[in-house]
């Protein structure tokens, strides 16, 4: 390569950079809602005891997705206590337009059964569904969600650790927000009356 | 909250089975929260506090509303919530230790039936001299405003 060559290539390297930073770098944007790298997430359809159940059943709603398990003794409850409690805050045109979906990752002991009936405790309102380890393991994927039996425990009594964050799926499927676990209650009704309410 | 412990403080009863750690350690506001009817497991949270001089260690936890009763803690790996058997939990020399929902806990494990609201389970509470206290929790709905999270306290119609 002669000497003029990698002058040239030098070159637009930097301009490459120059450009780059140029274009990314946004020192004065305000911060974004959601973090800029939100996994795909994206359609599924999974399994309630009321049938099949798709993220397209809820177009035009703001779907929040949980991933857990029923045997989860704090974690899971902490986080729908918060959803319920949020969820009380909107007013009752609001609330139409959310939906709630509790996804369990330990499709072994959850039934859809169980799960309905696990989930009715905070709102009558909430879809708890599973599906095969498959189909788990594709969607969690998509969305980021790390889960994993620990080892040791009966077949019967294991814990599964698992990503405990909220998505918030906006009302063309697209998802929009992860919530960490925690997130108090104003904060899950803010989140939602964004979303709700963007054009 | 205050109320909360108000009502916390006058329900437990605590009794000490016999002298030592037992004695130095006092609870406050211990709770079993409410779990869906079908849950198989839950989780008692308290704040236990050693006026003694020394450390003392809570190593084992019985209570009869469950098969199994647990010292648990969790740990927060990068928003994976990963919950681990602990073999104690210690309690600083005139200092405390937490037990709140996110972190330590003391797990219920495997129901032998349904708890519901307002239902005190004896929780045997063990230390690592051999003492032990046998503290009266009550069943309570969990509230989200009580969660170590939310940070601002939500009382109602109150504006602050």
């Amino acid at each position: 390569m002669s000497s003029e060559r990698l002058l040239l290539a030098i070159v637009a390297v930097l301009v490459a950079v120059i450009v780059g930073v140029a274009v990314l770098w946004q020192p004065d944007a305000p911060a974004p809602a959601a973090p800029p790298t939100l996994p795909a997430g994206g359609e599924f359809t999974l399994q309630s005891a009321d049938g099949p159940v798709s993220l397209k059943d809820f177009r035009g709603r703001v779907t929040l997705l949980y991933f857990g398990y029923t045997y989860c003794p704090d974690i899971c409850p902490t986080t729908l206590s918060a959803l319920t409690a949020g969820l009380a805050q909107l007013t009752p045109e609001e609330r139409a337009r959310v939906a709630v979906v509790f996804i369990s990752v330990d499709p072994q002991r959850d039934t859809p059964e169980h799960l309905k009936t696990y989930v009715a405790f905070f709102d009558p309102g909430f879809v708890g569904v599973t599906g095969s380890p498959a189909e788990l393991g594709e969607l969690a994927g998509r969305y980021g969600v790390f889960y994993q039996r620990q080892p040791g425990g009966k077949d019967d009594a294991y814990i599964v650790d698992h990503t405990a964050e909220t998505f918030a799926v906006g009302p063309d499927g697209r998802l929009l927000a992860r919530m960490a676990h925690g997130t108090p209650p104003d904060q899950v009704a803010a989140l939602i009356r964004q979303y709700l309410n963007q054009p | 909250m205050k109320r909360l412990s108000v009502i916390f403080a006058a329900l437990s009863l605590s009794t000490a089975a016999f002298a030592g750690a037992a004695d130095d350690v006092v609870v406050h506001e211990p709770y079993v929260r409410l779990a869906p009817p079908n849950a198989p497991a839950t989780g008692a949270f308290m704040v236990l506090r050693n006026g003694g001089a020394k450390a003392v260690k809570l190593v084992k936890a019985e209570n009869p509303a469950s098969r199994l009763t647990e010292l648990h803690n969790h740990i927060n790996d990068n928003g994976v919530m990963r919950m681990r058997q602990v073999p104690a939990i210690e309690i600083p020399a005139k200092g405390e230790a937490v037990l709140k929902p996110g972190g330590l806990h003391v797990m219920l494990i495997d129901m032998k039936a349904p708890l519901s609201e307002g239902q005190v389970v004896p929780i045997t509470l063990g230390f690592d001299d051999g003492s032990s206290k046998v503290v009266e929790v009550k069943v309570q709905k969990v509230m989200p405003a009580a969660m170590p999270a939310a940070a601002p306290m939500q009382h109602g119609q109150h504006h602050h």
